[in-house]
């Protein structure tokens, strides 16, 4: 009984001490970036589906990012801020926008609320494409300063030159992301959250106040988003309208309807095999979008839980064979 | 004073009114039925006293406080609870846990509190758990404690609903044809479970097709049709109305 | 100068009035969202490109086969990857998706990513009290409306056009009278790429062709329908008309940033205060 009980931390802490000995493994920095791509697009993904649980499908995942990018990235060179404090304060910067138009967006129910918000993305990229004075216009925001140097003498010296800072940022920041989000999930909160997703007005009649949770989980969600956009800015150093157009919030979708939107772990999933799948089809790079558009087809078509029910499914057609065998 | 009064409650869609002028209270502890034929606005009663919609015009107050027009989570919070005529559950959660989501207003902890899972909010969730196992107990579902709601029997479905509803804690529990679908035996077996909420002290409004069932539980009927009040009375009063006998038979026509 | 802006924003409208009409057709009767409906104008466009340029045809016997030949690639994508979703939205979005990336990365594998020109149908300007008016968007507007009526009279006098109209009311109903949803909704979909394919090839005679010319197309049909309100025709022209102008006569005068801020503003107030739309019902 004991030991069962100690599997499951000890293997996330085998998988941590993995995680953080990485780049003294590897030095290449292509495939830090990559990792450090990884680590942005889970943060997005699983927020995303934090969203869905409680029943609503975002598209503006893209404006978000961007807000975060654009307010860093602003903080720091217009204000003169340090990154460590500019870089939780974008999240903060979603998240009240988020509140704030989140009150009249969850209003609507279904496919008018995934509308609204993909409007919502639109409307921010033509806001930073046309407000020149204040973000760079469509050519946007270069040389964006990295993130402050992180200095204890004799112990640590980050300044943030190398891809492995990077990562180690990335790295946390996703755990951060992780760590809180599941707590809230298995919590009453993450409870209320589902009954909502499952039957609105059921929730309503015992007193759930669904209008409010649903703007608290679309709030909480878009935080994180806001905060992978800062991450963005300063990993990336220029920032332009384009790159959060509403085919970003279509990418962090996708991944989550590929992990599996049910499970946890599905966006987790999800985010990896999708920035692997680019970087394994690099010698035909034009043709990637058909294997991404393939993927997709095949989860909707035979395996609609995503990758993470594939090992259920699997059991299911097993038992199913023995049965009648 | 009454629990519940309900006044001038009227609700047009277009040129039609659904409700029309609707007058009628409850008083603590009484079990009152309201009937009609199809289409007599019952329904809509209850989703106008319990904010799922909007009144045209009328009020709705409960112990003293006006509650008309408010929101339904609101409405729950006061004391009113209402189930549904469609088989509404939480269909992927189990029983049990569908009564313990139902157990929300009793849960209420700060954020932090639930989300770093304090000692607090782990105490609140036992007391949870034991209630919602009561509940479950107390209306006989403990055999089907883990089946997911979604693949239970239409008949536990609706005593399911009514254990939902139940968790809520309810003053004034609205029950919108608990017995629909149900056949005879499921149907004695939920009239017990009815008799048993009330006899508890709930007071209790229900809407209910099932006459033999209506008369046997309620001390008072409301009838209504086309959305108007026709009758009010004992059930052998209103059992005697020639008005109510031609509501439900049609024109031109005589029962012996 | 403002004649011919006020021209620009009509020819706009109406162009958006057909892509909307499209989307509304495959929305009410299929059932799906067809977020793709952009890549199926933007093919539309190619098709009447290689017709006109490499086989030499004129203009509008071109803009005839594209019409054809969409709306039946229509007709397979809507047996094969939208029937199945039709009350999932989930699926028809994600289905939608994939054939968004499908389309558009063929067209970019066929056709590369260069600017493509269709040579225009008509030069020339005609001069009305002072104003010079292209004759090229006029051309436009009048074959916009043509194609209009000539829907609306398919609807409202065919029998398939009224069986249209009752699978969009209510399908069940409507296989209980014996109508063959099936292939009402293979028609619907037919014509509602065939509209696509039209505002596509009339639109690249004027502007030009890329693979990306999809989403802005799709955007300002979603916009239309929105504002016009759902199922609504005469909401679709409307509406198509408003934006149509707000383009027109906005982007001249401020920037094509300001018109789109404009009408998206307009289009979440729509949405979130009168849902229904201008001409909706409900």
């Amino acid at each position: 009984m004991n030991k069962r009980k100690l599997i499951k931390p000890l293997s996330y802490s085998v998988l941590i001490v993995a995680l953080l000995l990485v780049p003294l493994l590897i030095t290449q920095p292509y495939v830090l970036h990559i990792l450090i791509m990884m680590a942005v697009n889970i943060g997005l993904a699983s927020s995303l589906r934090f969203i869905a649980t409680s029943g609503q499908f975002s598209l503006g995942h893209a404006g978000m990012v961007s807000i975060g990018a654009y307010t860093s990235a602003l903080l720091v060179m217009k204000l003169g801020l340090s990154f460590w404090l500019a870089f939780p304060l974008s999240g903060l910067t979603a998240m009240c926008i988020a509140f704030l138009v989140g009150y009249p967006f969850v209003r609507l129910k279904g496919i008018y609320f995934t509308m609204v918000t993909l409007f919502f993305t639109e409307v921010i990229k033509l806001t930073a494409e046309q407000w020149r004075s204040l973000t760079g216009g469509v050519a946007g925001i270069i040389a964006i300063p990295r993130p402050n140097a992180i200095i204890i003498p004799g112990l640590l010296n980050a300044n943030f030159a190398s891809k492995a800072d990077f990562y180690y940022l990335a790295l946390m920041m996703v755990v951060f992301t992780l760590l809180i989000l599941y707590a809230i999930e298995s919590s009453r909160i993450g409870m209320t959250f589902l009954s909502i997703q499952q039957s609105e007005p059921l929730a309503e009649s015992v007193g759930v106040n669904s209008s409010g949770f649903r703007v608290l989980a679309f709030s909480i969600g878009c935080f994180f988003a806001g905060l992978d956009g800062a991450f963005y800015c300063h990993y990336l150093s220029a920032i332009a309208p384009a790159s959060f157009g509403f085919l970003l919030s279509i990418n962090v979708f996708i991944y989550t309807v590929v992990g599996g939107m049910r499970r946890f772990s599905g966006p987790i999933m999800g985010a990896i095999i999708l920035t692997l799948i680019p970087e394994l089809a690099r010698g035909v790079k034009e043709y990637e979008p058909f294997v991404f558009a393939g993927i997709l087809l095949l989860v909707i078509f035979f395996l609609r839980g995503g990758v993470v029910s594939l090992p259920e499914k699997l059991s299911k057609i097993i038992k199913r064979r023995v049965a009648y065998a | 004073m009454p629990t519940l009064e309900v006044s001038g409650l009227t609700k047009y869609f277009g040129g039609l009114a659904a409700v029309n002028e609707l007058d009628f209270h409850v008083r603590h502890g009484e079990m009152v039925g309201l009937i009609g034929p199809n289409g007599a606005g019952k329904t809509t009663v209850f989703n106008l006293m319990t904010g799922f919609l909007r009144p045209t015009k009328g009020k709705v107050v409960f112990k003293g406080k006006d509650v008309t027009s408010q929101k339904p989570h609101f409405i729950a919070e006061t004391g009113i609870v209402r189930t549904f005529q469609a088989t509404t559950l939480f269909s992927d959660f189990n029983v049990l846990k569908n009564i313990i989501a139902a157990c929300y207003l009793k849960s209420k902890v700060r954020f932090w509190e639930a989300t770093f899972h304090t000692s607090n909010s782990r105490k609140k969730e036992e007391h949870v758990l034991s209630r919602a196992l009561e509940i479950m107990h107390f209306v006989g579902l403990d055999a089907v404690k883990d089946h997911p709601a979604r693949r239970l029997p239409h008949g536990y479905k609706r005593i399911l609903g009514i254990a939902v509803s139940m968790a809520a804690d309810p003053q004034l529990l609205l029950l919108d044809e608990p017995l629909s679908g149900m056949n005879v035996e499921e149907a004695d077996k939920a009239v017990a479970l009815i008799r048993r909420i009330w006899e508890r002290g709930t007071t209790i409004l229900l809407i209910e097709h099932n006459m033999r069932a209506a008369m046997n539980l309620c001390q008072r009927i409301i009838v209504l049709e086309m959305g108007r009040k026709i009758a009010e009375g004992t059930p052998e009063e209103v059992r005697a109305n020639e008005e109510v006998i031609q509501a439900y038979l049609g024109t031109g026509k005589h029962a012996t | 100068m403002i004649a011919q802006n006020l021209l620009n924003g009509l020819m706009s409208g109406w162009i958006y009035i057909l892509v909307a009409l499209g989307l509304t057709l495959v929305l009410s009767i299929v059932g799906i969202v067809q977020l793709a409906h952009g890549e199926i104008y933007m093919i539309g466009a190619y098709i009447v490109y290689y017709f006109c340029v490499s086989a030499g045809l004129n203009f509008f016997p071109s803009l005839l086969i594209s019409i054809l030949c969409v709306g039946l690639l229509g007709v397979v994508i809507e047996r094969f990857f939208l029937r199945p979703f039709r009350d999932d939205v989930e699926g028809a979005i994600i289905t939608t998706i994939a054939l968004i990336l499908i389309l558009q990365t063929a067209m970019v594998a066929i056709a590369g990513e260069s600017y493509k020109d269709i040579p225009s149908p008509i030069q020339g300007v005609l001069t009305v009290l002072g104003a010079r008016l292209s004759w090229e968007r006029l051309l436009t507007i009048l074959v916009s409306i043509a194609l209009v009526s000539l829907l609306l009279i398919f609807i409202n006098k065919t029998k398939i056009g009224q069986a249209m109209v009752a699978v969009s009311e209510d399908r069940e109903a409507a296989a209980l009278q014996g109508i063959n949803v099936n292939r009402v909704s293979s028609v619907a979909m037919f014509l509602g790429c065939a509209l696509a394919a039209a505002a596509g090839g009339l639109t690249g005679a004027i502007f030009d062709v890329t693979p990306f010319i999809g989403g802005f197309a799709l955007m300002k049909g979603i916009e239309v329908i929105i504002l016009g309100g759902l199922g609504s025709i005469s909401g679709a022209i409307i509406g198509g008309l408003i934006l149509g102008l707000v383009d027109g006569l906005v982007t001249p005068l401020l920037s094509v940033q300001m018109a789109g801020i404009i009408s998206l503003v307009v289009i979440i107030l729509i949405l979130l205060f009168r849902p229904q739309g201008l001409l909706g019902h409900e």
